[in-house]
């Protein structure tokens, strides 16, 4: 293939990723997805802190990912996300959350879920309160050792008693939960059914140092599958089921970056960020056209090019939830603005600088675009390293800048390739040498030109 | 056109000694002054109150007070000529942050939209701190990779030693005027890792191409030519870096100026460093090498 055809091929290629990408992002306010610090909202990061003595496997943030995503689903908010961050963090964002100190404490509520035997509790006032039957019993920490802890337990369900019509809560334990349980619901028991118990001992299940029930063991429970039943309403029950649930969790999660954004601020910051890339952009369109005329327009329409392909690239990430923009992202897009600027001129002063040497239009323009890009495909390379090195290890909302900034990089690659360098080539053909001083570039060197340019001085070999 | 001859090299002691005043400053200032962080390493609350409109600092001191925040520092801030306020706290509880600015927000009868609530827990700072660390220690090392591969490691040295210059200097400027350091400034700088390193992988791009089969001059004087021809793109491209970036330091939000005030001065170091730092070390490190000691012995004596 010629290098013209190939040339015009790229080209097509460009505008059909160009049109893809308006198709995309248009209209970019509904097509690229807010992230929380401009959509308003709650984003908290909660930080796992294993049981003492314990470390933290993948197993136990598996098993924490999936109930903080339990916990925020029962908030009923839409549109939220849950990430990993780094070994030991999720992230959880609710947008246009209401009442923050609410959401705050469900979601904060993770602890320990702890079986106890009431006998055992050292403090008599607590005691007497379960025995009393009380709701939500507060017991201080050192007054009672559980027998078991809540990771022992499988599932938890509701059902309703077909024969009594009773509500029930079963709950399903893993094998070696069930041999611990079978061995401290035998002790339990009435002594009728074989127990140690006159009536049956009380069983409290305590969540977060709260007693969430304290069911009285009617019998042994041998086989691992315990049925919870009482005076519950189908509410309670539903409780119940979730403490036991989310409870299983042997890990306690503590807030540590916790921001509440209204959603009138954000808005504001995103008018502010999206003011300042577009002012910034024809600051720097209109400087690249008084440098570099003819050149510096088809650098200002590459700069399009990049931006509608980097729109349309965050408008596609964002279709699959992978993308959300955010203040630090929207620095990223703008230091990128200036390194898709950077690209450009670094084409047109290599490009005028082979045609000064004393190369033709056509060569100047396949040579100067050639080694200019391998320049910039070097530099973005290692801005791109920076931008991984951050993306991958750093935590927290600096993530978005990094990632603003590798994608932005990518566009700036692709931008040259499919547009820049084939235009230019194609220019230098016919159009270019017809009006070399609106191109911004210095007259075809002759023969005798040469030998001027080389008394000058600067041309090298 | 625009073509310079600026002696660069032959002014190099110059450069350096220029480097050297401001990075001694610079490690005085950090030294004796110190960075100023902010709450995201030190933990506590930080709550941003956009639009005040006519309460005054005492109404909105007494209404921390009486939520029962007792040592809440109030500051007044302006952003785009809004009036408004930035309370720092001690609360590293978010579900009492946020409890106390609700009393707050109905004291002052201020709509709670318009507050922002940041709560940093303890111990979480120096996770961000180590993890920001780790990753300029990883891209530092990634970067001498790639340029000890790609060019050679004489290059990647000097290219390193700019980028700490940078840095420094850059860190130097926010202890100087007190600056607070956030993790949005941390990222920042690390962009401006990559970025400076651009500036100088352009210089040093053009000396290794102008270096095949030099025999007509020294190395030191070819690395000066080298700058030189790549000069206006230099001089061009940290101009056109700086317009968005300076914009966004004058219309952007709080969360922006940290990054566009790292970056503006990060940029300008950079470009800086790459034809007063890096590009003269690395030409006198290669004149030492025998074949360009001999050809700086040669022009020496010609010249």
């Amino acid at each position: 293939m010629d290098p013209k055809q190939r040339n015009y091929l790229l080209l097509a290629l460009c505008a059909i990723l160009v049109i893809g990408s308006w198709v995309l992002f248009v209209p970019p306010n509904k097509k690229i997805t807010q992230g929380l610090d401009i959509q308003g909202g709650l984003s908290v990061i909660l930080t796992a802190k294993p049981a003492q003595g314990k470390t933290l496997t993948t197993a136990d943030m598996d098993r924490a990912e999936l109930i903080v995503r339990n916990r925020v689903d029962k908030l009923g908010a839409s549109e939220t996300s849950i990430q990993r961050q780094g070994s030991d963090s999720i992230l959880v964002q609710i947008p246009g959350i209401k009442n923050a100190e609410e959401a705050l404490k469900v979601i904060g509520s993770t602890g320990q879920l702890e079986f106890v035997e009431v006998a055992s509790i050292t403090d008599s006032a607590t005691v007497a309160a379960l025995r009393a039957g009380d709701d939500n019993v507060k017991i201080k920490a050192g007054t009672y050792k559980p027998f078991m802890t809540g990771e022992v337990v499988k599932s938890a369900s509701v059902s309703q008693n077909s024969s009594t019509g009773q509500i029930e809560v079963n709950l399903s334990m893993s094998t070696e939960g069930s041999k611990i349980w079978a061995e401290a619901t035998t002790r339990m028991a009435p002594i009728s059914k074989g127990g140690t118990s006159p009536t049956g001992e009380q069983v409290a299940i305590v969540l977060d140092g709260v007693v969430k029930s304290a069911p009285t063991v009617n019998e042994p429970i041998t086989g691992g599958q315990t049925s919870i039943s009482g005076k519950f309403t189908a509410e309670d029950a539903k409780n119940l089921k979730t403490v036991l649930e989310t409870g299983a969790l042997p890990v306690t999660l503590e807030p540590v970056d916790t921001r509440v954004v209204g959603p009138t601020l954000g808005q504001d910051s995103l008018r502010q960020g999206v003011l300042a890339a577009l002012i910034g952009l024809l600051l720097v369109a209109i400087y690249l056209i008084a440098f570099y005329r003819g050149l510096g327009v088809i650098s200002v329409v590459s700069l399009l090019v990049f931006s509608s392909m980097f729109l349309g690239l965050l408008a596609g990430l964002s279709m699959f939830g992978l993308f959300a923009l955010s203040l630090p992202g929207i620095a990223g897009i703008v230091l990128t603005i200036g390194l898709a600027a950077d690209s450009s001129i670094l084409i047109n002063e290599r490009v005028r600088e082979e045609i000064g040497l004393g190369k033709t239009y056509r060569s100047a323009a396949a040579s100067g675009t050639r080694h200019a890009i391998g320049t910039s495909v070097d530099a973005d390379l290692v801005t791109f390293v920076s931008a991984l090195a951050l993306f991958a290890l750093a935590i927290g909302p600096v993530r978005g800048f990094a990632l603003t900034l590798m994608l932005g990089i990518v566009c700036d690659l692709l931008m040259m390739v499919l547009f820049k360098r084939p235009v230019i080539m194609l220019l230098a053909d016919n159009i270019i040498p017809k009006a070399p001083a609106f191109w911004g570039v210095p007259k075809e060197v002759t023969r005798t030109g040469i030998a001027a340019a080389k008394k000058g001085g600067g041309v090298r070999a | 056109m625009h073509k310079f001859n600026i002696d660069f090299m032959g002014n190099r002691r110059i450069m350096f000694a220029v480097s050297a005043v401001l990075i001694v400053i610079s490690i005085a200032a950090l030294g004796i002054r110190g960075l100023k962080f902010g709450v995201e390493f030190t933990g506590g609350t930080v709550i941003n109150v956009v639009n005040a409109k006519t309460v005054s600092i005492e109404d909105m001191r007494k209404a921390f007070t009486d939520a029962g925040i007792t040592n809440a520092q109030v500051q007044e801030s302006t952003i785009n000529g809004v009036r408004g306020f930035i309370v720092r706290t001690e609360v590293t509880d978010p579900k009492v942050a946020n409890a106390d600015t609700a009393k707050v927000a109905v004291a002052t009868k201020l709509p709670s939209g318009e507050f922002q609530v940041t709560t940093i827990g303890p111990g979480w700072g120096k996770n961000v701190t180590n993890k920001a660390l780790l990753a300029l220690m990883v891209s530092i090392l990634a970067i001498l990779l790639y340029v000890s591969l790609r060019f050679e490691y004489k290059m990647s040295v000097t290219a390193v030693v700019a980028l700490v210059h940078d840095i420094l200097i850059t860190l130097g400027i926010y202890a100087l005027v007190g600056w607070e350091i956030s993790p949005n400034v941390i990222a920042a700088l690390l962009a401006i890792l990559g970025y400076s390193l651009y500036d100088t992988i352009v210089v040093f791009h053009r000396i290794k191409e102008n270096s095949q089969g030099l025999v007509k001059q020294s190395f030191m004087s070819m690395a000066n030519t080298s700058i030189n021809e790549v000069l206006v793109r230099s001089l061009n491209t940290t101009f056109l870096s700086l317009i968005p970036v300076v914009v966004l330091l004058f219309f952007g939000g709080s969360t922006l100026k940290d990054y566009a005030l790292a970056l503006t001065i990060g940029l300008a170091v950079g470009a800086y460093s790459s034809i007063g730092v890096a590009a003269p070390l690395f030409a006198m490190w290669k004149e030492r090498e025998p074949k360009y000691a001999a050809l700086a012995k040669k022009f020496a004596k010609a010249s």
